[in-house]
């Protein structure tokens, strides 16, 4: 039985043992050592009255509710105790409520008064002499106790809350910035060196690494097993540092096999969204099946998004925050697919039976702008940057919109801001062209360099300009387009450059001109 | 019955400084004398003080020690019996005691000799003056109990094993009940159901023993203790706690507020909590109807049967166990006893008597945080 002296009585204070159990007075002596726990009894100041040394000194002695019935006995325990130099008085009682005097001449002579109602005396006077003199015996009763316990558990949920309860200390799994993934928040001192997969103590925190769950992965702990503690004696802490190495294996099981459940899922879902984006309307029957035991909806309406980051490396990173983005999408009415796993980012859609409405674009676009600002970016890359394609139909409109969606996110990138979302039909060349045809300086523009054609004998000539520009500058096309010959439009052109003085074959002056033409065209 | 009553006793045995007879100047000291010896009980003198007044100025009542009777006279035991609250609402009658002690002559079949006195503390230290001069009798020099305690069986004779009986009450009204023989177990609860049909308190004779007795069994020079106390204690009220204690030969166990003050429940006693603000000690004084112990750091210094006084602190007017409140200053003392009680009188006068469990101070003090505390011993 070694160690005995170094618990103080405000350790036993805060073991579970002694739960719900207050000081009634004497604080000032609540770092007294305990060197044994004995039962009261009327011969014990007698024993202690003449010998110094033995009987109870350093003793935690425990008393029921006969000792202090009446309440004035109190006093006098409290003074036998202290003359007996004994640690402190734990009282086991029913009720009652001790004299000023009693807690007053606690206080005075420091002699610590702990008060546990409705506890059992024998039984704690058993389990208290266990805690203090063979804690050999607590840690591996506590041990045996997780591992039994622990056995049967297959949930993260349920090891921990099962630890917990055994232990009475409040566990949790945190990432190494004191995320929880299990259990609360735990807020880590700067002290920890969590870079070193190996358990640390602090004062107040105790953490146990969760071991990299595959052999290649880098060296650094996938998650914390923590413990805050609000005081603890070695022989306690040490309990839980041992009852963490034991829970550890339970924890990175779970992991693992979590793990691997999602890498599966990723890579299936990641095939089969090749697969249809290959055959595009040709998908065979047995993608169509296996898209559907997705849940995807093949022949419906999809509105693809492309979901993307600065670093593209860092993507396993941001797998957890798709299940966030998701229910945050979910609470704007915005329901997108689970997002898979595209190489350069996510892809994700939204299905629907009936064509969505023009102003369903904007609302999405809307809806994730919101929800990307809104992530947690407290760490490395963020998930950031979105495409958004339009709205396509079948398999091949899978693919299409997916596509554009990608599109979108690679010009979305280029923003300067974040989050940038592009929506396909944003980048639109007719919202360019509107823009530019209807401001001032094309229409001045256009008023000055088309004034040679614009006289009513000479309109002919100004609607085989536009044509002939539309066409992309085939004389062929514009001549069908027309319906003349084409050396028609060949004599037409001619007359057109000797009118205008313009080189058509300069593409920067055929821009131009066909910008003019546009915005004389009262039909475009 | 053999006659003539004794109305001029013989003071040649008396003790050298031993009163001969109550003056209406003796009565403040009295008074005050007994309320000390009354150790926070024993119910309110003022009254029976102002009754005797009138009797004492009419004629002053003498005093006799037993020592000073002859061996066969008959001392006859008065007081009043029953609940202070009552007491202090409902005048006694000097001629209420007089009927006592009348019943109980006709009881034993002789006339009483001299008025004895059960108590020297609270009014039943007043009460036998009053019974003497109705009968035309002496008071004895000396009680029964050396102090006032609140049961009828913690007296020097029942000690001794002499009955109580044959003993009388009888109430203002008149009515009076007789028990000419019983059982010493059955003396209290006799007492208590009589005293509870006679509205709750009345006038009580008991205790017809012979001077010879009293000289073996009875605690002598009472009455004169407890003048000489009163005097004292009068010389010295207005000087400093130190000096008053000294002056009265007692320790200065306390001097302090009151932080708490539990409430007795019944038969169980309860307490008040100082804290002495002289050293910082905590101090508890058990309490039933009179003050019990004084508990000093855990530490027992007084109990009773000793006397212990609470006395206002300012004024040091003593203060009976009803009059503590929450808050109030006050010093105990601890005065010595008039009767030094026999060790096998432990358990009908000691705090085991009341439940009390008590350590007793060994000397040996733990070296609290503050100063240990050191009290003075007179």
């Amino acid at each position: 039985m070694t160690g005995a002296s170094r618990i103080r009585v405000a350790d036993l204070l805060a073991d579970p043992l002694l739960h719900g159990a207050v000081t009634l007075a004497g604080h000032g002596g609540l770092e007294r050592p305990v060197t044994d726990v004995s039962r009261h009894t009327a011969d014990t100041p007698a024993a202690a009255a003449d010998g110094t040394g033995d009987g109870i000194a350093g003793h935690l002695l425990v008393c029921d509710d006969s000792q202090i019935t009446p309440p004035h006995r109190l006093d006098a325990l409290v003074r036998r105790a202290r003359t007996a130099h004994a640690a402190g008085l734990l009282i086991a009682a029913g009720g009652g409520r001790p004299l000023l005097s009693a807690v007053r001449l606690a206080d005075r002579l420091e002699l610590p008064v702990l008060w546990l109602e409705n506890a059992e005396p024998a039984t704690l006077l058993c389990e208290l002499g266990i805690r203090v003199r063979a804690h050999e015996l607590t840690r591996a009763r506590t041990v045996l106790a997780l591992v039994r316990q622990l056995g049967a558990k297959t949930s993260g949920h349920d090891i921990l809350a099962s630890a917990r309860r055994t232990l009475a200390a409040p566990l949790s799994l945190v990432t190494s910035d004191g995320t929880p993934l299990l259990g609360d928040p735990v807020p880590l001192p700067a002290g920890l060196r969590l870079d070193l997969p190996v358990p640390q103590q602090t004062e107040h925190l105790l953490v146990h690494p969760v071991q990299p769950l595959h052999e290649g992965d880098s060296p650094r702990a996938a998650a914390w097993l923590a413990v805050p503690l609000e005081r603890a004696d070695p022989d306690r802490a040490e309990t839980l540092a041992v009852s963490l190495a034991v829970v550890e294996p339970f924890v990175r099981s779970w992991l693992t096999g979590r793990r691997a459940g999602a890498d599966r899922d990723a890579v299936f879902r990641a095939g089969l969204l090749t697969e249809i984006t290959a055959a595009r309307d040709t998908v065979s029957r047995d993608t169509v099946e296996n898209a559907l035991s997705l849940g995807w909806r093949l022949q419906d309406w999809h509105t693809g998004i492309h979901l993307t980051t600065d670093d593209p490396r860092t993507r396993e990173d941001l797998d957890s925050l798709l299940a966030p983005l998701r229910s945050e999408l979910a609470r704007h009415r915005v329901h997108i697919v689970r997002p898979v796993d595209s190489g350069d980012g996510w892809a994700a859609w939204i299905s629907s039976p009936a064509e969505p409405r023009p102003e369903e674009a904007r609302r999405l676009l809307r809806a994730l702008r919101i929800t990307l600002a809104a992530l947690p970016h407290t760490h490395g890359p963020a998930l950031d940057i979105a495409g958004i394609g339009r709205p396509r139909r079948g398999p091949a409109g899978l693919a299409d919109t997916l596509a554009e969606a990608r599109d979108a996110a690679s010009l979305a990138r280029s923003h300067a801001f974040r989050p940038a979302v592009e929506h396909a039909d944003e980048l639109g060349v007719a919202r360019l062209l509107a823009t530019l045809q209807r401001s001032e300086v094309t229409r001045a523009f256009a008023e000055t360099a088309l004034a040679p054609l614009r006289d009513p004998e000479h309109t002919h000539l100004l609607d085989t300009l536009r044509a002939f520009l539309e066409s992309g500058g085939s004389a062929v096309a514009a001549a069908q387009t027309l319906g003349v010959h084409r050396n028609t439009i060949g004599a037409r052109i001619r007359q057109i450059r000797e009118r205008l003085g313009i080189d058509l074959d300069d593409p920067s002056r055929r821009l131009a001109l066909q910008m003019a033409c546009r915005a004389l065209d009262p039909h475009t | 019955m053999n006659g003539t009553r004794r109305t001029s006793p013989h003071p040649t045995a008396a003790a050298p400084a031993g009163l001969n007879r109550l003056t209406p100047a003796d009565l403040p000291a009295l008074a005050a004398g007994a309320t000390l010896l009354g150790s926070g009980g024993g119910g309110d003198v003022a009254l029976p003080a102002r009754l005797l007044r009138h009797t004492l100025a009419a004629a002053p009542v003498p005093v006799v020690p037993a020592a000073a009777l002859p061996e066969d006279a008959l001392v006859v035991h008065a007081g009043e019996a029953g609940a202070p609250d009552v007491l202090s609402e409902r005048l006694p009658c000097a001629e209420d005691f007089a009927r006592a002690v009348r019943a109980v002559e006709t009881a034993t079949g002789r006339t009483a000799d001299a008025v004895g006195i059960i108590e020297i503390g609270g009014l039943n230290a007043l009460a036998p003056a009053l019974a003497a001069a109705e009968l035309g009798l002496p008071v004895l020099d000396g009680d029964l109990m050396g102090r006032a305690l609140p049961r009828i069986d913690q007296t020097t004779l029942a000690l001794d094993g002499h009955p109580a009986c044959p003993f009388a009450l009888t109430s203002p009204a008149g009515d009076t009940v007789l028990v000419p023989t019983c059982t010493p177990r059955a003396v209290a609860p006799l007492l208590h159901a009589d005293i509870a049909a006679l509205g709750g308190a009345a006038a009580l004779a008991l205790h017809p023993v012979t001077a010879g007795t009293l000289r073996t069994s009875g605690i002598p020079g009472s009455l004169t203790a407890c003048v000489r106390l009163g005097e004292r204690y009068l010389a010295a009220r207005d000087a400093p706690p130190a000096e008053l204690a000294a002056r009265l030969g007692a320790r200065l166990l306390c001097a302090g507020r009151i932080d708490e003050l539990r409430p007795r429940h019944g038969a169980e006693t309860g307490s008040v909590t100082l804290h002495d603000h002289r050293d910082g000690a905590v101090v508890r004084v058990d309490l039933l109807d009179e003050l019990l112990a004084v508990t000093v750091d855990g530490e027992t210094l007084a109990a009773t049967p000793d006397i212990i006084v609470a006395v206002d602190a300012a004024g040091h007017a003593p203060l009976r166990c009803d009059q503590l409140r929450t808050g109030r200053t006050v010093l105990i003392l601890h005065l010595p006893a008039l009767h030094r009680w026999p060790p096998e009188a432990a358990h009908l006068v000691g705090p085991r008597a009341y439940g009390l469990t008590l350590t007793p101070a060994t000397g040996k003090t733990p070296a609290p945080a503050g100063a240990a505390p050191e009290r003075s011993s007179t």
